[in-house]
């Protein structure tokens, strides 16, 4: 395990636990950018060099900014409020995703890797642009395109959901309207 | 051909509310005249197959236009085109008339897929589609208890014949490996020798037949059918779905023809149901059932020709009582509604005054299913008549039976003339003459039922419908009669008709004498047949139904009680439905865990 | 093969934890994106073992499903934020049985 790796792993579980612990909701937030932004920095250290920095921009950058942004509109800073109806979760909780950490260990510990390190290296070429494009563009084309929609799809979900009217039929908008006026 | 009014069924169908006005029956009217057209351009052109290669495993799904599938698809869209104009003007103020012409449309689709399949299965396929569209138009008005019960009636009588169709396909395939028609006919041609259970094929079949055409002992439905508009008494009951029988029957010539026992049995059932129709059809006092019942007795005298071997003869008659048949009802639609909804001849009488138009052309109907001399029907009847004769599975006796039925139907179709035209009108309100649009299909229903004898005469004329027919018919050894034969049975028969024409005149205006108002009594209610079927079949199967019945309330007590301990067990799981979403998480991550360690020490 | 697999693993379970104690609605989805990265950066340890390109690809879309879900999810709670004016799942309890 070389000093980097180290490193990362230990920021990435730090931020990790901030983000799920923190009773501060921006806290928590930023804890998760931190931690997007470190494992960002892992994806390129592992041969995917053009991952990495959409993990970062995408993630560490756009999508965290939403998040903020809704915690900040929403007045959501602080966490927790009001009484735990389920107290016995969090005893719980925690001991479930303990095992399932140890399940997920064991799992992983009788794996050995196929490939010599520097055979698969050399297969990614770096994990650029370049690489990926050719695949994403190639083989998985449809999927690109599903997901492209799938996209337009949010987009026009979350305008409808979050538009003011909504809830209200055309009829009550035009009575209302005219009411005003 | 069959996609047009399949097309025109759709668009009416899902769409058949934002048709405004008449547009509806307009647009079904021209799909089907787009298949005529179709048709006479394929035929024409030499006919045209279609194939769909394993359909199912080993048949296909084939389509022949022949010249008899031709023929009977050009009767088919010819006559349908004319009843689907006459309906324009007869359900113009019905509000479902959109639905109306999708169900007719939907007929006429099913019809020529019947009629052009050149494979049992997908002649089956239009069988059971013209039945259903036949259930849905008798229950047309299903708002009235009757007429559903009709339309019921009509169905389930019709799949006592179509099980025997079924069996008799199964057969076939069993002994031949295919149900294809040209094929089993190459078959039947090349082998000399009949498998065994041929003969029984065969009568399964013609069990079909029966059904479906209303013969005896399955003629029950076709009365009670009227319940429809009358269009669709027109359409499905005279000219097109009861002779799909005997289409069945001439498509399946090369196996008739070897079938002298069951050919003999067509004739004989063929010839009672004709006596039987003949005979009930004087008693009944409503418009359409006489008409209906005489139908009954036509298709008997089809079936007997088809039964000696005659086949194009019964198909000649096919057509001739198309014509005819469909003018009768049509002007019977006309005189109903002229007289708005009444349907009893009792109540009419003397319309030839009101309705000149019409009463033409009920008294060409009534003369041509009569017999009368040169008219269509008076070619087609006694070409049957000469056929039993000289046919080879005919005889003497089918020939005087023939005969005196021939007189009972001049009987008949005159009383049903003189009843409805003749004498003083007996109703109230004042009838008044159908629209153009109504008129217009009986002008040339009119002419078709007073020359279409004439595609057809006997020696020494032409003869155009045997030679058309020809090719995709059995041919069978024919001795010929004789011309003079010929033409002195053929006087015979007119003197009948003629003979029984005046009778009924002389009969029905006047006074009836005692004896016939006896026999009356017991043709009105057509021999009780009816009656008999309700408690020999019907009451025993309703006891039965009552048992099971019975039965099935213990079962559902069973059953209760073990919805009672599912719903104790779904109390308890109730329980763990919270409403808290965390929890549920909770579960499905205990899920996962569980899941992944299964995997994992497996 | 990669140790990042092991705290991808470490993540995963972190993001479980968040998911069943945290009780905004915000703060889980959060939890949730984690679960995602620490998905995400198996495929990529995953691609680094086997030399595929496929799984960064697969990866790639991952992270674009991944805005996709926020933006929908997010309008949601913005949603039934405005109705009740809380963030807390434990209040959206009409559906108990």
């Amino acid at each position: 395990m070389s000093a980097f790796d180290f490193i990362a792993t230990v920021l990435l579980l730090f931020t990790g636990f901030i983000a799920v612990r923190s009773q501060n909701a921006v806290h928590a937030a930023l804890g998760l950018a931190a931690n997007f932004v470190v494992l960002g920095t892992v994806y390129m250290s592992l041969d995917a060099r053009f991952l990495g920095w959409v993990q970062i921009i995408v993630y560490a950058g756009a999508i965290m900014v939403l998040f903020i942004f809704v915690v900040m509109l929403l007045f959501a800073a602080r966490a927790e409020v009001g009484v735990d109806p389920l107290p016995w979760l969090k005893n719980w909780g925690a001991a479930v995703a303990a095992v399932f950490f140890a399940t997920l260990t064991y799992a992983l510990s009788a794996a050995k890797a196929p490939l010599a390190g520097t055979t698969a290296a050399a297969l990614l070429g770096g994990g650029t642009a370049k690489a990926v494009g050719s695949v994403l563009w190639g083989t998985w084309l449809y999927a690109v395109l599903l997901v492209a929609a799938l996209l337009l799809v949010a987009t026009v979900a979350a305008v409808v959901l979050v538009h003011p009217d909504q809830g209200q039929s055309r009829a009550e908008r035009e009575a209302s309207r005219g009411g005003k006026a | 051909m069959i996609l047009l009014p399949l097309l025109g069924f759709l668009v009416l169908g899902l769409w058949g509310r934002s048709f405004k006005g008449q547009s509806a029956g307009v647009l079904a009217s021209l799909m089907v005249l787009g298949s005529f057209v179709l048709t006479l351009v394929l035929l024409f052109g030499g006919g045209a197959s279609f194939e769909v290669k394993d359909w199912l495993p080993g048949i296909p799904f084939a389509l022949l236009l022949d010249n008899l599938a031709g023929y009977m698809a050009l009767i088919v869209t010819g006559i349908g085109f004319l009843i689907h104009v006459y309906a324009i003007g007869y359900m113009a103020d019905d509000p479902g008339k959109s639905r109306f012409f999708a169900y007719f449309n939907f007929f006429i689709a099913m019809m020529l897929t019947l009629v052009l399949a050149d494979a049992y299965p997908v002649m089956f396929i239009g069988w059971e589609g013209v039945g259903l569209a036949s259930f849905l138009l008798i229950g047309f008005w299903f708002e009235d208890q009757k007429n559903a019960d009709s339309a019921r009636k009509a169905f389930i009588v019709n799949r006592i014949g179509d099980l025997g169709f079924l069996l008799g396909m199964a057969l076939l395939y069993s002994l031949f490996g295919t149900l294809q028609i040209s094929e089993l006919r190459e078959i039947m041609e090349k082998s000399l020798v009949l498998p065994a259970g041929l003969g029984l094929a065969g009568l399964l079949l013609f069990i079909g037949a029966i059904g479906k055409s209303a013969q005896l002992p399955l003629m029950v439905w076709l009365p009670d059918a009227m319940a429809g508009p009358t269009p669709v008494s027109a359409l499905i009951h005279a000219a097109t779905m009861v002779t799909a029988g005997v289409y069945l029957l001439a498509r399946s010539s090369f196996l008739y023809a070897n079938l002298p026992d069951v050919s003999y049995w067509i004739a004989l059932i063929g010839l009672l149901t004709a006596l039987y129709g003949a005979l009930s059809a004087l008693g009944q006092w409503d418009i359409k059932r006489i008409v209906a019942y005489s139908t009954i007795s036509q298709l008997g005298y089809m079936f007997l020709a088809a039964g000696v071997g005659a086949y194009w003869i019964a198909l000649f008659h096919v057509m001739t009582h198309a014509f005819y048949k469909a003018l009768l009802f049509l002007s019977s639609g006309s005189v109903i509604h002229a007289l708005g909804g009444e349907q009893d001849v009792r109540k009419m009488g003397g319309l030839k005054k009101y309705l000149p138009q019409t009463h033409i052309h009920g008294l060409i109907g009534a003369l041509s299913l009569a017999g009368f001399p040169l008219f269509a029907g008076f070619w087609s009847k006694d070409a049957i008549l000469a056929s039993t004769l000289n046919y080879p599975f005919g005889g003497y006796g089918f020939y005087l039976v023939g005969l005196f039925t021939a007189f009972l139907t001049a009987l008949y179709a005159m009383r049903w003339y003189v009843l409805v035209f003749l004498g003083d009108f007996k109703g109230q309100g004042h009838p008044h003459e159908a629209p153009p649009v109504m008129a217009w299909p009986n002008h040339l229903l009119a002419v078709g039922a007073a020359l279409a004898g004439f595609l057809a005469l006997p020696e020494p004329f032409w003869n155009l419908i045997e030679r058309f027919l020809a090719p995709s018919l059995w041919h069978l050894e024919v001795e010929p009669l004789g011309t003079a034969t010929e033409w002195g049975l053929l006087l015979l028969s007119s003197v009948v008709a003629i003979l029984g024409l005046f009778a009924g005149y002389r009969l029905f205006l006047g006074r009836l004498p005692d004896a016939y108002l006896a026999f009356q009594r017991a043709a009105e209610s057509a021999f009780y047949v009816d009656w008999l079927y309700n408690t020999l079949i019907v009451g025993p199967l309703k006891e039965l139904a009552f048992g099971f019945g019975l039965a099935d309330r213990g079962l559902d007590r069973g059953y209760v009680r073990l919805g009672g301990g599912v719903g104790l067990l779904g109390r308890l799981l109730a329980r763990l439905q919270g409403g808290y979403v965390r929890v549920y998480a909770f579960f499905v991550v205990v899920a996962a865990t569980v899941f992944v360690l299964w995997g994992v020490v497996r | 093969m990669s140790d990042f697999l092991f705290v991808s693993a470490a993540l995963f379970a972190l993001g479980v934890y968040g998911v069943l104690t945290r009780r905004s609605a915000i703060l889980i989805f959060m939890s949730v994106e984690l679960m995602l990265g620490a998905a995400n950066l198996a495929l990529v340890a995953f691609a680094r073992a086997y030399g595929s390109l496929e799984a960064q690809t697969v990866g790639l879309l991952v992270i674009a499903l991944a805005a996709a879900e926020v933006a929908v999810g997010l309008g949601l709670v913005v949603a039934v934020f405005r109705m009740r004016s809380s963030t807390a799942v434990d209040d959206l309890s009409e559906l108990r049985g």
